[in-house]
């Protein structure tokens, strides 16, 4: 925020800052285009529809991390804490606890577990990395124990329409996904705490000085990456009617590349959620755009790993000043 | 006589913390202190502790390589494919293998000194790119049939397995490297320091190449012997090699914020974890429990590292 209001506004038609706003939306609006083109099944409904839902469950989870990352932060235990919220709620569920009670049963336990992460980074002073990297393998452990190993199937009706009903013509899963996102853009963009988040990743010495409660406000946005992990997790126990103990494994690294991809800088303050939902959306129309022109799902990786490349080299050089 | 045994404990957290484990696992488990039992934890973390090396030259520049894995993963599978399908004889194939796992370190490299990405998410494109060739180059089914050649680098010689040796071996090549070189010297002040490295006449860049592709090499090691353990290459090998290299790297006193760290506490790091997970079998604690303590112990050995270090400063 204070780095966006120091930029120099040249006269005229500034390039850069119309290509680092808008660069990911053409990048996208291109590859639409040419998928649209070479397929004819693209444009369809249906398929935009599937492209979306596939979306959810990475987005869901990386507006929590967007956050994480704008205070130079990282999450590296969203995929545990996703699994862990899952089993226990899904064990309980099997037992007959009433499904809003559930849905809050899950939601608790993400932001307890985001809560020790906070409070481990700020109290004990411990990187967020080390942090984190710790509570994933807790938080696997944990959700090992818990099971024994062994997967819930067979979760009651009622609960399972987050994953499997749909609103007219759109999923449940979208449904949430966009209120998760509509939600979470007006904190970060229209409250104190969003104001916050951006100055304590741009300059967290002087966010301190101006009075503001850091450490509390780190907790929270770590409370707020549990949560959103945790909701991720019970849209997709929903969709799958079971709960394994390996799921989500490997998540935090998708929903990582979801945010760099989206134009967050990993040194904080810089970025916000319209570039995640965009970077979380491209990611997906590849993967589905690979998968119409019948190439090898084996090189959705590859093609994952070379978006990542060509994102973070596009902004350094429209950027070049960005950290 | 204090100083001297806090400055000890500074420089070599990992080994007391080493002895700390070993001491009430040798009075609860007869079996623990047996020259079997060690070889055993030995021969489990020779793999772990050589990607653990080449991490640590990554993590004292203030980097972080999470490609590791993944380079892992391709050159193995390099290499079991090249051996078997192409004639090209074993030894050939695995230094094919082990070119192809450096020019992934180039291309880190690259990314990072040329594109100035972080390493974070330069090394997480490639993660997520090697790991992709391998599924494409392995199409996703393991590749078998590894002739004698290739299984000698998993088997034994005496009562010592070969991955020991190699280990021993690497641990050598890099502590020359880091510790008794003036490359060594440069990767410090780099991790000190980008800019007053520079000013001194380093250069940051041609430190870097040399890290990035140090580190991949010695997972691309990790990768062929994990081939030959198995017997065959496997797409999903050296999935979570990262973090574990990790996790080793900072309990043996490695700093995310560069500037610290050696091939001694790298290895000690990834025997505490080896030592903490056979303790615990030894004491037939489900397998189950056995992750949440070792999560457990790795933060309590950070933040008692951390306090530690406040203490002496």
């Amino acid at each position: 925020m204070t780095t966006r209001a120091a930029q120099p506004r040249p006269e005229g038609v500034n390039w850069s800052v119309l290509l680092q706003r808008f660069g990911l939306a053409l990048v996208y609006a291109a590859l639409a285009v040419g998928l649209s083109l070479l397929s004819d099944r693209f444009l369809t409904v249906s398929n935009q529809v599937n492209i979306f839902r596939q979306a959810t469950i990475n987005g869901i989870v990386a507006v929590g991390m967007t956050l994480v990352i704008l205070t130079a932060g990282i999450d590296l235990s969203v995929g545990s804490i996703l699994a862990l919220s899952a089993v226990i709620t899904a064990d309980l569920l099997k037992q007959g606890l009433p499904v809003p009670l559930g849905i809050l049963l899950a939601l608790g336990i993400g932001a307890l577990m985001g809560m020790v992460n906070g409070l481990m980074i700020t109290r004990g002073n411990i990187p967020p990395f080390i942090a984190t990297l710790g509570m994933l393998t807790v938080g696997r452990g944990l959700t090992l124990m818990y099971t024994q190993g062994k997967p819930f199937t067979g979760l009651p009706d009622a609960f399972r329409f987050i994953g499997t009903a749909s609103l007219g013509p759109v999923p449940m899963p979208i449904v949430v996904a966009v209120i998760v996102f509509v939600l979470a853009a007006i904190v970060l963009n229209r409250t104190r705490f969003g104001e916050y988040v951006y100055l304590i990743g741009d300059n967290p010495v002087a966010a301190r000085l101006a009075g503001v409660n850091t450490r509390q406000m780190i907790v929270l946005v770590y409370m707020i990456s549990g949560v959103c992990a945790a909701l991720a997790g019970l849209i997709l126990i929903a969709r799958l009617d079971s709960a394994q103990p390996v799921i989500g494994a490997g998540y935090e690294f998708n929903a990582i590349a979801a945010v760099v991809v989206g134009g967050t800088s990993f040194s904080g303050g810089e970025g916000g959620l319209l570039g995640t939902l965009l970077g979380t959306i491209l990611i997906e129309t590849l993967n589905n755009g690979l998968n119409l022109l019948n190439v090898s799902p084996l090189w959705e990786q590859v093609v994952k790993g070379v978006v990542i490349a060509l994102a973070l080299l596009f902004y350094k050089a429209i950027n070049p000043t960005r950290k | 006589m204090k100083q001297t045994i806090l400055n000890f404990t500074r420089a070599n957290s990992g080994l007391v913390i080493l002895f700390l484990l070993a001491i009430p696992l040798t009075l609860l488990s007869p079996d623990f202190l047996t020259g079997n039992n060690l070889l055993t934890v030995a021969l489990q973390v020779s793999m772990i502790a050589i990607t653990a090396i080449g991490m640590t030259f990554a993590l004292i520049t203030g980097g972080v390589d999470l490609s590791v894995g993944s380079v892992a993963a391709l050159a193995g599978a390099l290499a079991a494919g090249l051996a078997t399908r192409s004639g090209l004889g074993t030894y050939p194939a695995m230094l094919l293998a082990l070119a192809a796992a450096a020019a992934v370190g180039l291309v880190n490299a690259a990314m990072i000194v040329w594109g100035r990405i972080p390493p974070f998410v330069a090394t997480l494109a490639t993660m997520a790119a090697a790991r992709g060739l391998t599924l494409v180059y392995t199409q996703g089914k393991p590749i078998s049939g590894l002739d004698e050649q290739f299984t000698f680098w998993a088997s034994e010689l005496g009562k010592i397995p070969v991955p020991i040796f190699v280990l021993v071996f690497v641990a050598l090549v890099t502590y020359v490297i880091l510790h008794r070189s003036l490359f060594g010297n440069y990767i410090f002040a780099v991790g000190g320091g980008e800019e007053t490295s520079r000013l001194a006449g380093i250069s940051p860049a041609k430190v870097k190449f040399g890290v990035y592709v140090i580190s991949a090499l010695c997972a691309g090691l990790t990768g062929l012997l994990l081939t030959a353990r198995l017997w065959s290459a496997q797409p999903n090998s050296g999935t979570g090699l990262e973090l574990d290299a990790i996790a080793a790297s900072v309990l043996g006193g490695a700093s995310l914020s560069g500037g610290a760290g050696s091939v001694v506490g790298a290895v000690t790091g990834t025997f505490i974890v080896g030592i903490l997970s056979n303790g615990l079998n030894l004491l037939e604690v489900p397998s189950y429990n056995q992750q949440v303590i070792k999560g457990l112990v790795f933060i309590v050995a950070v933040v008692l590292d951390y306090v530690m270090k406040q203490r002496l400063k």
